[in-house]
């Protein structure tokens, strides 16, 4: 599972780690504040009145100086510091940057890569180090991209494409989200940044942009047509047999894949079957519908399915 | 003198109002009458504005309280079953709806309505059968909103409800549609009741009551009434385009015909940013009611104060975008929305420092209103630091959407918002009950709220930064969330306790409360000088304000000058058969004018009743019965207005006006139809400029315009109407010149002519919008021509029918040279319908041209 736990205050690539020094800066300056509000409130609540008659106009000069000077210089350090951090992040376009093209769908992240020809779903490969360029746009609904410990957030909108850059520093799987509620399962609509080394990455690449892995053996076999004769085809392509359908991700490598239902489940044998089985107990309201497949059939089926390497 | 200086003041041992011998006859004549049938027509402030903050109480515990008690249950752990998607997204969405539309803004329009006349020295709001109707539209249409759980249609796509996934397509059955009709008969109430307050802030004064010194919770509710006007006029154009979409095929936000999917987002956050100041300036003035009677000290920097809000205000108009850093705006677009929403830190720094000056002048009396003041004070300010904090774009783009966003927003409408409501209703209740709330209770209720909500709330930001976004129903093991998420909802339960002590000690202090008094606090505002409970009409002698604080500075509240002393007693002893009021001058508040101010009616509910009916008529597709609704309307404004019998004779009154200088409005009064008119013209204005915005907006959008294979319309036709109707327009304007000059011919042809040039001018131009070759099912430019086309065809018509009224009356000789306000305020609304049409119709038939 992801090694990233700490989110976005625990940065893995250059954009990240400016927003959170950011952040940072901002958490010292507000605590500043908070600090010194709170010592003026309990001082003048609880200060021995004594003889004291007030402050008389010095009243005002506490208005001009912490009501106007105060937030004046506060706001200005804040936003000379957000203009800095605004011009140093990438907005796309580096030159060798990776080029990828995301579409959100109802509820699962559909992943182009148009300089290689591959095409994968709820998995974005990446290699370290080098920027990735992210092109974004949604099938359906909107939807917001967001890997935390990556970068921040954009939208992805059905009339124009979004555009980011970011890149990974260090090897890992970082989980990403759907961050703009987009209907019944935005909930379970993740997905995993997998930053690895170039020759790993290249590999990946050269794998993913073969056809589908011919089953092995009778059972795997039988699963192909069972694949097309209870509908699955209907919705998903397998790249080299005649399952065509683009309303659900593309299956051609699947058994490479790190999860199922679009992050929701490790991609183990058990949790394949739970999925396949009854997708709606899994990711309730999910477009995948239930379908009756006998026990011989889905054996096959799940056979066929996880030798799609 | 010296002995009412703040500091020293006494309990109770400030001035109260003088109690004459008609004290009983006057409260009897401004009562509500008895009976269910005398409920349903009650009209008086009280009424009003304890009907609008009960139910927006009971809302609050409807959809504040149960729904996010569900929520926290939910995520308690993760993984968990306790809710499936589906009713999750509908609780969250119904806890954003309801909170934001249906309970604090009629709280404090309730907290206006019920206490300006008290606060400001008079007896009652201008327009109580306003005031009945912004009630009656605010319940039924959070009862039709209500009413989607009967039919299983709950909204589900989120208290904003962005498009597409609101639209036709993604939401087709019908849960959507109670949400936009249900919440737009609420917004129609909001507006009414704005009107209502604004007009009667600035014309219904206690003699003396200048501006500058009106209490600061009238300056708040001034400030958000306007607000108010200028939030939700664009949000209910933006929900009428929503509504056209799923309910008559428009394409206002399909981006595949030329609609766009971020026109919603516009519209929508240009009222929904003010809507956040809207909730909290009206807290903002309680603070500053609350603070210095509890300190003992006058409020520091009191002009301070009102720029601050005054600016807060405006600023809060320029910064709606800052909800949008992510959807892909240009770096420059993306700063001036990150400077403006940090600029609004320096008004409220300023509001902070006025308090923590006057702290730091007076002396602390720690009695519950004080400590939900102190409250208020910590947890606002930090609200306040997040703000500016998720006001910088790079860190906002982590924040966004995420749970510190949740954590910051709750931290400003709990701390900032509802500790001052609560704050209010300590400090108040007992002038309305004649009983104090309980102070050890009262504590309780502070502590666990002020410990609640910390420990809910403050958990959040945490989570959020570890990137636990909102809106998710479930969320899976060992993301190191789950922990934070347990103490929320342990902290939800704190939170619930402090509103089960607070009912407690309401329904506590009802039975057993300790009698109020006048003024329990030593308040320095008018309020504290009535008796508790006050009177049906608050003021038999209306009182003459000489200070911003005339009970600690005034020995007598009746005293003056001579002709405003003799005026105010003489209207504790006449009329005694009709109710009268005070209208004062809009800043020196000097009197004006007597006028009657309307009785107790069933039509603001029977008005109420056929907008509904419209709505819901839209929600059962029986598009007839929107016609019905429209025809009960209509009824219902005549009934409304038909005039009273004059109870007094003609002598009576001019006896009156002579001894007083004063006018006496029996037919009710010309300064209020005026300022009506005004607010009427500016709500037109909103409006239209809205449907410009959207015009313009999509036209941006699209990159031929018209679209490919659609020819645009030969101005021709356009001109010709728009030539007549301006000519309509200055024949009005004639017909006012001729009966200022007191000539009736002059008048009455001009206004048949105005009606007639108007009515061919609306004909051609009718017949020219039905007549072009596109529709508005195809395309947004169909879309935006047809609909912007009838928007202003239909405010000419109202000037029509307008034109034909006051021909009517002028027939009949109503009108002098002296005394034809309405003929005035028709012109001016003519002058506005003629910019109107000229902007409209020049947008729609010249602007394509200039690429």
């Amino acid at each position: 599972m992801p090694n990233d736990v700490f989110g976005s205050l625990d940065p893995r690539g250059p954009v990240a780690a400016e927003m959170a020094d950011v952040w940072w800066f901002m958490f010292g300056l507000g605590l500043v504040v908070f600090i010194l509000f709170a010592v003026l409130l309990v001082s003048g609540l609880f200060r021995d009145k004594g003889s004291d008659r007030g402050m008389g106009s010095s009243s005002h000069r506490w208005i001009v100086g912490g009501g106007v000077v105060l937030p004046v210089v506060v706001v200005t350090v804040v936003f000379g510091v957000t203009l800095a951090a605004m011009r140093i992040l990438p907005v796309g376009g580096s030159g060798d940057a990776v080029v990828v093209d995301v579409i959100g769908h109802q509820w699962w992240w559909e992943v182009h890569y148009p300089d290689h020809d591959v095409t994968t779903a709820n998995e974005i490969h990446m290699p370290v180090g080098r920027p990735v360029e992210l092109r974004l746009s949604s099938a359906d609904v909107i939807h917001s991209f967001w890997v935390p410990s990556l970068g921040g957030k954009l939208d992805l909108l059905p009339d124009r494409v979004n555009t980011m850059e970011f890149s990974a520093d260090e090897p890992g799987e970082y989980r990403g989200v759907c961050a703009e509620f987009c209907g019944t399962q935005h909930a379970k609509m993740g997905f995993l940044a997998v930053a690895e080394s170039p020759a790993e990455f290249e590999a990946w690449l050269a794998t993913q942009s073969q056809q589908a892995a011919e089953p092995v053996g009778e059972v795997a076999a039988r699963g192909r047509e069972v694949f097309s004769e209870v509908g699955c085809a209907d919705c998903h392509t397998i790249e080299g047999t005649d399952a065509v359908g683009t309303t659900g991700p593309d299956l051609t490598h699947l058994a490479t894949r790190e999860t199922l239902a679009a992050a929701t489940l490790p991609n183990t044998p058990e949790h394949l079957a739970d999925w396949v089985g009854d997708p709606q107990e899994i990711k309730e309201g999910v477009n995948m519908p239930d379908l009756p497949i006998g026990e011989e059939d889905m054996a096959a089926l799940l056979a066929y399915l996880e030798g799609l390497e | 003198m010296s002995d009412r200086t703040p500091g020293h003041v006494p309990y109770a041992d400030t001035p109260t109002v003088e109690a004459p011998s008609t004290d009983v006859e006057l409260d009897r004549l401004w009562d509500d009458p008895p009976g269910l049938w005398g409920r349903l027509r009650a009209v008086q402030n009280d009424a009003v504005g304890r009907r609008l903050i009960l139910t927006g109480f009971f809302f609050l515990l409807l959809g504040g309280t149960v729904d996010s008690v569900v929520m926290r249950l939910q995520l308690a752990v993760p993984d968990n079953d306790l809710v499936g998607p589906q009713l999750y997204n509908e609780l969250f969405t119904n806890h954003g709806s309801v909170t934001m539309f249906l309970v604090i803004l009629p709280i404090f329009e309730g907290f206006a309505i019920l206490l300006l006349p008290l606060l400001l020295g008079t007896r009652e709001m201008p327009f109580p059968r306003l005031g009945a109707f912004a009630y009656f539209t605010f319940l039924l249409g959070g009862l039709l909103y209500y009413s989607s759980t009967l039919f299983s249609a709950v909204p589900d796509a989120g208290w904003f409800g962005y498009t597409p996934l609101s639209g036709p397509e993604f939401s087709p059955d019908l849960a959507l549609d109670f949400w936009v009709l249900g919440l737009g008969v609420a917004e129609v109430g909001a507006i009414a009741a704005a009107i209502e307050i604004i007009i009667g802030v600035l014309k219904m004064r206690a003699p003396g009551m200048t501006l500058a010194r009106m209490p600061l919770f009238a300056w708040a509710v001034l400030v958000m009434a306007f607000m108010i006007l200028f939030a939700f006029t664009p949000l209910i154009v933006g929900s009428l385009l929503l509504e056209l979409d799923r309910g008559f095929d428009t394409q206002f936000f399909n981006p595949g015909a030329g609609g766009s999917s971020l026109l919603w987002q516009h519209l929508f956050w240009i009222f929904g940013h003010p809507e956040v100041y809207i909730q909290f300036l009206p807290a903002t003035g309680i603070v500053s009611m609350v603070l210095p009677v509890f300190v003992r000290r006058r409020i520091v920097g009191y002009t301070w104060l009102v720029a601050a809000m005054v600016a807060v205000g405006f600023l809060s108009f320029g910064l709606w975008a800052h909800h949008m850093f992510s959807v892909g705006l240009s770096p420059i677009v993306l700063s001036f929305f990150s400077a403006a929403s940090m600029v609004i830190a320096i008004p409220a720094g300023v509001q902070i420092f006025a308090w923590l000056a006057t702290i730091w002048e007076g002396r602390p009396v720690w009695k519950t209103p004080f400590l939900f003041v102190v409250g208020f004070l910590a947890l606002f300010v930090l609200g306040g630091i997040t703000g500016v904090m998720v006001a910088s774009v790079p860190f906002d783009l982590q924040a966004h959407d995420s749970y510190f966003v949740v954590g910051h927003l709750h931290y400003v409408l709990i701390g900032g918002v509802a500790f001052p409501m609560f704050a209010g209703v300590y400090y108040w209740l007992p002038k309305f009950t004649g009983r104090l709330l309980n102070e050890r209770l009262g504590k309780w209720n502070f502590w666990l709220l002020f410990i609640g909500v910390n420990v809910t709330f403050f958990p959040m930001h945490i989570v959020g930064l570890m990137g636990m976004p909102r809106r998710i129903y479930t969320y899976p093991a060992g993301l190191g969330w789950e922990t934070y998420n347990l103490i929320s909802t342990i902290g939800v339960f704190i939170i619930v306790g402090g509103f089960v002590v607070f009912v407690t000690n309401v329904v506590h202090t009802h039975f057993r409360g300790a009698p109020a008094g006048h003024n329990p606090w030593g308040g320095d505002t008018l309020e504290w000088a009535v008796s508790s409970p006050p009177l049906q009409h608050s003021y038999s002698v209306p009182p003459i304000v000489h200070g911003r604080h005339p009970l600690w500075d005034q020995k007598d509240l009746h005293g003056g000058d001579l002709d405003d002393e003799r005026l105010v007693h003489a209207l504790s002893e006449w009329p005694l058969r009709w109710r009268a009021a005070l209208i004062t001058g809009t800043s020196d508040a000097d009197p004006e004018e007597v006028f009657r101010v309307a009785g107790p009616s069933i039509w603001p509910l029977v008005a109420a009743l056929g907008t509904v009916a419209i709505f819901a008529a839209e929600l059962l597709k029986l598009r007839l019965g929107a016609l019905a609704g429209a025809l009960v309307i209509v009824v219902a404004v005549i009934g409304w207005n038909w005039p009273e019998d004059a109870a007094i004779t003609e002598e009576e009154e001019l006896a009156f006006e002579e001894r007083h200088r004063i006018p006496v409005r029996v037919g009710g009064s010309l300064a209020l139809a005026r300022w009506g008119t005004g607010l009427l013209i500016l709500f037109l204005g909103i409006a239209f400029t809205s449907f410009l915005l959207a015009y313009f907006y999509l036209r941006l959008e699209n990159l031929d315009w018209p679209p490919p294979g659609i020819s645009l319309p030969a101005p021709g036709a356009a001109v010709v109407a728009g030539a007549l109707v301006l000519a309509g327009a200055v024949s009005m304007y004639r017909a006012l010149h001729g009966i200022k000059a007191d000539d009736q011919r002059r008048l009455r042809v001009g206004l048949a002519v105005a009606a007639a040039l108007g009515g061919i001018g609306v004909a051609v131009q009718a017949l020219e919008v039905t007549g072009v070759v596109f529709d508005s099912q195809t395309h947004a430019y169909g879309s935006i021509f047809h609909v912007m086309g009838w928007f202003c065809l239909m405010v000419a018509v109202a000037g029509i029918v307008m034109a034909l009224m006051t021909l009517y009356w002028a027939v009949r000789g109503r009108y002098t040279a002296r005394r034809h306000v309405p003929v005035a305020n028709v012109a001016l609304y003519w002058a506005a319908l003629a910019v109107i049409w000229v902007i409209g119709f020049a947008t729609l038939y010249l602007t394509p041209l200039l690429t």
